[in-house]
Protein backbone atom coordinates (compact mmCIF):
# COMPACT_ATOMS: atom_id res chain seq x y z
CA UNK A 1 0.00 0.00 0.00
CA UNK A 2 1.14 3.58 -0.58
CA UNK A 3 2.76 5.07 2.49
CA UNK A 4 0.72 7.90 4.03
CA UNK A 5 2.85 8.24 7.16
CA UNK A 6 6.60 8.59 7.65
CA UNK A 7 8.04 7.99 11.11
CA UNK A 8 11.41 9.63 11.69
CA UNK A 9 13.02 8.29 14.86
CA UNK A 10 16.55 7.14 15.64
CA UNK A 11 15.34 4.40 18.02
CA UNK A 12 14.82 1.11 16.20
CA UNK A 13 12.43 -0.28 18.80
CA UNK A 14 10.13 2.68 18.35
CA UNK A 15 10.28 2.46 14.56
CA UNK A 16 9.43 -1.24 14.64
CA UNK A 17 6.56 -1.02 17.15
CA UNK A 18 4.95 1.96 15.42
CA UNK A 19 5.33 0.23 12.05
CA UNK A 20 3.53 -2.86 13.35
CA UNK A 21 0.73 -0.68 14.75
CA UNK A 22 0.12 1.21 11.51
CA UNK A 23 0.29 -1.93 9.41
CA UNK A 24 -2.38 -3.50 11.65
CA UNK A 25 -4.53 -0.41 11.01
CA UNK A 26 -4.04 -0.75 7.27
CA UNK A 27 -2.11 2.51 7.01
CA UNK A 28 0.97 2.54 4.80
CA UNK A 29 4.07 3.66 6.69
CA UNK A 30 7.69 4.41 5.85
CA UNK A 31 10.36 4.74 8.52
CA UNK A 32 13.52 6.80 8.65
CA UNK A 33 16.26 6.50 11.26
CA UNK A 34 17.57 10.03 10.75
CA UNK A 35 16.84 13.43 9.29
CA UNK A 36 18.92 12.55 6.23
CA UNK A 37 16.84 9.42 5.57
CA UNK A 38 13.70 11.52 5.93
CA UNK A 39 14.98 13.92 3.28
CA UNK A 40 15.82 10.97 1.01
CA UNK A 41 12.24 9.67 1.27
CA UNK A 42 10.89 13.14 0.48
CA UNK A 43 13.16 13.46 -2.54
CA UNK A 44 11.90 10.04 -3.65
CA UNK A 45 8.39 11.46 -3.62
CA UNK A 46 6.86 10.72 -0.19
CA UNK A 47 4.07 13.13 0.68
CA UNK A 48 1.90 12.64 3.74
CA UNK A 49 2.07 12.98 7.51
CA UNK A 50 5.59 13.05 8.95
CA UNK A 51 5.91 11.98 12.59
CA UNK A 52 9.22 13.61 13.54
CA UNK A 53 11.18 12.78 16.67
CA UNK A 54 12.76 15.89 18.16
CA UNK A 55 15.83 14.38 19.79
CA UNK A 56 18.03 12.69 17.22
CA UNK A 57 21.84 12.62 17.02
CA UNK A 58 23.63 14.59 14.27
CA UNK A 59 20.55 16.49 13.05
CA UNK A 60 17.61 17.00 15.42
CA UNK A 61 13.96 17.20 14.37
CA UNK A 62 14.00 21.00 14.17
CA UNK A 63 17.03 21.15 11.88
CA UNK A 64 15.50 18.41 9.74
CA UNK A 65 12.42 20.56 9.25
CA UNK A 66 14.66 23.50 8.32
CA UNK A 67 16.27 21.36 5.63
CA UNK A 68 12.85 20.20 4.42
CA UNK A 69 11.70 23.81 4.02
CA UNK A 70 15.00 25.02 2.50
CA UNK A 71 14.86 22.24 -0.09
CA UNK A 72 11.23 23.03 -1.04
CA UNK A 73 10.11 19.61 0.18
CA UNK A 74 7.47 20.80 2.69
CA UNK A 75 4.47 21.26 0.40
CA UNK A 76 2.04 18.35 0.48
CA UNK A 77 3.15 17.24 3.95
CA UNK A 78 1.99 17.76 7.49
CA UNK A 79 4.59 17.54 10.27
CA UNK A 80 3.81 16.28 13.78
CA UNK A 81 6.60 16.47 16.36
CA UNK A 82 7.10 13.55 18.75
CA UNK A 83 8.78 14.36 22.01
CA UNK A 84 9.49 12.78 25.35
CA UNK A 85 8.38 14.83 28.34
CA UNK A 86 10.94 17.46 29.12
CA UNK A 87 12.40 17.55 25.62
CA UNK A 88 13.75 21.04 25.07
CA UNK A 89 12.10 23.03 22.31
CA UNK A 90 14.68 25.77 22.14
CA UNK A 91 15.67 25.22 18.53
CA UNK A 92 12.22 25.80 17.07
CA UNK A 93 12.31 29.50 16.18
CA UNK A 94 10.83 30.21 12.78
CA UNK A 95 9.35 26.74 12.41
CA UNK A 96 6.00 27.33 14.07
CA UNK A 97 4.03 27.50 10.82
CA UNK A 98 5.50 24.19 9.62
CA UNK A 99 4.75 22.13 12.76
CA UNK A 100 1.06 21.28 12.76
CA UNK A 101 0.96 19.22 15.94
CA UNK A 102 3.07 18.09 18.88
CA UNK A 103 2.64 14.75 20.65
CA UNK A 104 4.32 13.51 23.81
CA UNK A 105 5.69 9.98 23.82
CA UNK A 106 4.40 7.43 24.65
CA UNK A 107 1.33 8.42 22.65
CA UNK A 108 -2.12 6.88 22.75
CA UNK A 109 -2.48 4.89 19.50
CA UNK A 110 -6.26 5.46 19.17
CA UNK A 111 -5.87 9.19 19.78
CA UNK A 112 -3.09 9.27 17.20
CA UNK A 113 -5.28 7.53 14.59
CA UNK A 114 -8.08 10.07 15.14
CA UNK A 115 -5.65 12.93 14.66
CA UNK A 116 -4.08 11.30 11.61
CA UNK A 117 -7.47 10.76 9.98
CA UNK A 118 -8.05 14.52 10.25
CA UNK A 119 -4.64 15.29 8.75
CA UNK A 120 -5.14 12.84 5.89
CA UNK A 121 -8.40 14.65 5.11
CA UNK A 122 -6.61 18.02 5.24
CA UNK A 123 -4.03 16.78 2.78
CA UNK A 124 -6.75 15.35 0.57
CA UNK A 125 -4.94 12.04 0.69
CA UNK A 126 -8.12 10.15 1.51
CA UNK A 127 -11.83 10.69 0.99
CA UNK A 128 -13.30 12.83 3.80
CA UNK A 129 -15.04 10.86 6.54
CA UNK A 130 -18.57 12.26 7.20
CA UNK A 131 -17.54 15.63 5.86
CA UNK A 132 -15.27 16.49 8.76
CA UNK B 1 -15.38 52.42 13.13
CA UNK B 2 -18.04 49.75 12.76
CA UNK B 3 -19.70 48.73 15.99
CA UNK B 4 -18.89 45.01 16.31
CA UNK B 5 -17.70 42.81 19.12
CA UNK B 6 -14.33 41.36 18.13
CA UNK B 7 -12.75 38.07 19.09
CA UNK B 8 -9.13 37.63 18.02
CA UNK B 9 -7.67 34.15 18.47
CA UNK B 10 -3.93 33.53 18.23
CA UNK B 11 -2.93 29.89 17.79
CA UNK B 12 -0.09 27.79 16.41
CA UNK B 13 1.12 24.19 16.74
CA UNK B 14 -1.85 22.02 17.64
CA UNK B 15 -4.14 24.72 16.31
CA UNK B 16 -5.92 23.07 13.38
CA UNK B 17 -7.34 20.25 15.50
CA UNK B 18 -8.04 22.54 18.48
CA UNK B 19 -9.92 25.04 16.28
CA UNK B 20 -11.93 22.22 14.71
CA UNK B 21 -12.94 20.92 18.13
CA UNK B 22 -13.73 24.41 19.42
CA UNK B 23 -15.85 25.57 16.50
CA UNK B 24 -17.69 22.28 16.09
CA UNK B 25 -19.28 22.96 19.47
CA UNK B 26 -20.12 26.64 19.61
CA UNK B 27 -23.22 28.25 18.10
CA UNK B 28 -23.04 31.44 16.00
CA UNK B 29 -21.52 34.26 18.05
CA UNK B 30 -22.44 37.92 18.13
CA UNK B 31 -18.95 39.03 17.06
CA UNK B 32 -16.46 39.06 14.25
CA UNK B 33 -13.90 36.32 14.80
CA UNK B 34 -10.37 36.70 13.49
CA UNK B 35 -8.06 33.72 13.75
CA UNK B 36 -4.31 34.21 13.43
CA UNK B 37 -2.81 30.74 12.98
CA UNK B 38 0.89 30.28 12.21
CA UNK B 39 0.55 28.70 8.80
CA UNK B 40 2.31 28.73 5.45
CA UNK B 41 0.56 29.66 2.20
CA UNK B 42 -0.79 26.52 0.60
CA UNK B 43 -2.07 25.13 3.88
CA UNK B 44 -4.23 28.13 4.82
CA UNK B 45 -7.16 27.50 2.48
CA UNK B 46 -7.21 23.82 3.49
CA UNK B 47 -7.57 24.78 7.15
CA UNK B 48 -10.28 27.31 6.26
CA UNK B 49 -12.15 24.69 4.26
CA UNK B 50 -11.90 22.12 7.04
CA UNK B 51 -13.13 24.61 9.65
CA UNK B 52 -15.98 25.66 7.39
CA UNK B 53 -17.14 22.04 7.30
CA UNK B 54 -17.74 21.97 11.07
CA UNK B 55 -18.34 25.57 12.20
CA UNK B 56 -21.79 27.08 12.68
CA UNK B 57 -20.51 30.38 11.23
CA UNK B 58 -19.13 31.07 7.73
CA UNK B 59 -15.35 30.71 7.52
CA UNK B 60 -13.10 32.28 4.90
CA UNK B 61 -9.54 33.41 4.41
CA UNK B 62 -9.26 37.10 5.29
CA UNK B 63 -8.98 39.24 2.16
CA UNK B 64 -7.12 42.54 1.95
CA UNK B 65 -9.48 45.50 2.19
CA UNK B 66 -12.44 43.41 3.30
CA UNK B 67 -14.81 44.78 5.94
CA UNK B 68 -15.52 42.37 8.77
CA UNK B 69 -19.06 41.10 9.30
CA UNK B 70 -20.46 39.95 12.60
CA UNK B 71 -21.07 36.22 12.89
CA UNK B 72 -18.25 35.42 10.48
CA UNK B 73 -14.88 33.77 11.05
CA UNK B 74 -11.83 35.12 9.20
CA UNK B 75 -8.57 33.15 8.99
CA UNK B 76 -5.39 35.16 8.39
CA UNK B 77 -3.72 33.83 5.23
CA UNK B 78 -0.15 32.55 5.25
CA UNK B 79 2.61 34.80 3.95
CA UNK B 80 1.22 38.10 5.30
CA UNK B 81 0.76 39.96 8.55
CA UNK B 82 -2.86 40.82 9.26
CA UNK B 83 -3.93 44.12 10.79
CA UNK B 84 -7.33 45.64 11.37
CA UNK B 85 -7.99 49.23 10.35
CA UNK B 86 -10.55 50.94 12.57
CA UNK B 87 -11.31 47.55 14.18
CA UNK B 88 -13.30 46.80 11.06
CA UNK B 89 -11.26 46.41 7.89
CA UNK B 90 -8.62 43.83 7.05
CA UNK B 91 -5.22 45.01 5.93
CA UNK B 92 -2.73 42.37 4.79
CA UNK B 93 0.91 43.41 4.78
CA UNK B 94 4.04 41.74 3.52
CA UNK B 95 7.21 42.37 5.49
CA UNK B 96 9.70 40.93 7.91
CA UNK B 97 8.72 38.18 10.30
CA UNK B 98 7.85 39.25 13.82
CA UNK B 99 8.74 36.87 16.65
CA UNK B 100 10.16 34.70 13.82
CA UNK B 101 6.63 34.16 12.45
CA UNK B 102 4.26 35.39 9.80
CA UNK B 103 1.34 36.01 10.30
CA UNK B 104 2.18 37.32 13.76
CA UNK B 105 -0.44 37.34 16.50
CA UNK B 106 1.26 40.30 18.18
CA UNK B 107 1.02 42.34 14.97
CA UNK B 108 -2.68 41.54 14.61
CA UNK B 109 -3.66 42.15 18.23
CA UNK B 110 -1.61 45.34 18.50
CA UNK B 111 -3.55 46.77 15.54
CA UNK B 112 -6.75 46.75 17.62
CA UNK B 113 -8.16 50.02 18.95
CA UNK B 114 -10.28 50.70 22.00
CA UNK B 115 -13.78 49.50 21.12
CA UNK B 116 -16.83 51.70 21.01
CA UNK B 117 -18.92 51.78 24.16
CA UNK B 118 -20.61 48.52 25.15
CA UNK B 119 -18.64 46.54 22.58
CA UNK B 120 -16.22 43.85 23.61
CA UNK B 121 -12.78 42.93 22.43
CA UNK B 122 -11.70 39.45 23.45
CA UNK B 123 -8.18 38.15 22.94
CA UNK B 124 -7.54 34.41 23.10
CA UNK B 125 -4.18 32.62 23.02
CA UNK B 126 -4.35 28.92 22.30
CA UNK B 127 -1.81 26.13 21.91
CA UNK B 128 1.53 26.88 20.31
CA UNK B 129 5.31 27.16 20.62
CA UNK B 130 7.20 30.37 21.27
CA UNK B 131 5.85 33.63 22.64
CA UNK B 132 3.98 35.28 19.81
CA UNK B 133 0.78 36.78 21.16
CA UNK B 134 2.05 37.66 24.65
CA UNK B 135 2.48 41.36 23.84
CA UNK B 136 -0.75 41.24 21.88
CA UNK B 137 -2.63 39.99 24.93
CA UNK B 138 -1.07 42.76 27.01
CA UNK B 139 -2.40 45.27 24.46
CA UNK B 140 -5.91 43.77 24.46
CA UNK B 141 -6.01 44.00 28.25
CA UNK B 142 -4.82 47.61 28.14
CA UNK B 143 -7.74 48.40 25.80
CA UNK B 144 -10.13 47.08 28.44
CA UNK B 145 -10.68 43.79 26.66
CA UNK B 146 -11.15 40.31 28.09
CA UNK B 147 -8.24 37.90 27.74
CA UNK B 148 -8.22 34.12 27.75
CA UNK B 149 -5.42 31.55 27.51
CA UNK B 150 -5.81 27.83 26.83
CA UNK B 151 -4.62 25.67 29.71
CA UNK B 152 -1.62 23.32 29.78
CA UNK B 153 -3.73 20.16 29.97
CA UNK B 154 -5.60 20.68 26.71
CA UNK B 155 -2.85 22.54 24.79
CA UNK B 156 -0.78 20.39 22.43
CA UNK B 157 2.04 22.65 23.56
CA UNK B 158 1.67 25.25 26.29
CA UNK B 159 4.41 27.66 25.12
CA UNK B 160 2.34 30.56 23.76
CA UNK B 161 -0.41 30.41 26.41
CA UNK B 162 2.27 30.29 29.11
CA UNK B 163 4.04 33.34 27.69
CA UNK B 164 0.71 35.17 27.63
CA UNK B 165 -0.09 34.18 31.23
CA UNK B 166 3.35 35.35 32.35
CA UNK B 167 2.51 38.91 31.24
CA UNK B 168 -0.02 39.04 34.07
CA UNK B 169 -2.61 40.26 31.55
CA UNK B 170 -4.65 37.07 31.17
CA UNK B 171 -8.06 37.05 32.84
CA UNK B 172 -8.94 33.36 32.38
CA UNK B 173 -6.96 30.16 31.80
CA UNK B 174 -9.36 27.55 30.50
CA UNK B 175 -9.44 24.10 28.97
CA UNK B 176 -10.37 24.17 25.29
CA UNK B 177 -14.10 23.55 25.53
CA UNK B 178 -14.57 26.06 28.34
CA UNK B 179 -13.14 28.74 26.05
CA UNK B 180 -16.12 28.25 23.77
CA UNK B 181 -18.58 28.44 26.64
CA UNK B 182 -16.98 31.65 27.91
CA UNK B 183 -17.10 33.27 24.49
CA UNK B 184 -20.80 32.50 24.26
CA UNK B 185 -21.41 33.84 27.77
CA UNK B 186 -19.55 37.07 27.04
CA UNK B 187 -21.07 37.73 23.63
CA UNK B 188 -24.55 36.30 23.45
Amino acid sequence: MDAKVMLVDDEEMIRESVKVFFQSEGVGILTAASGDECLDHLEDGFRGVILMDVMMPDMDGWDTIRKIVENDLYEGNIIVMLTALGTPDNNMEGLQEYVTDYLTKPFNPDALMEILQYYFNLLGALEPVDGK
Amino acid sequence: MVNNNIVMIGVSTGGPIALKRLFAEIPPLNAVLVIVLHIPPGMDYKIARSLAAVASMPVALAADGEYLRSGHIYLAPGGFHLKLEGNSRIILEEGARVNFVQPSIDVAMKSLHKPLKKRRIIGVIMTGMGKDGAEGIRHVKALGGVTIAQDAVTSAIYGMPKAAVETGAVDFVFPLMKIGKKLFELLN
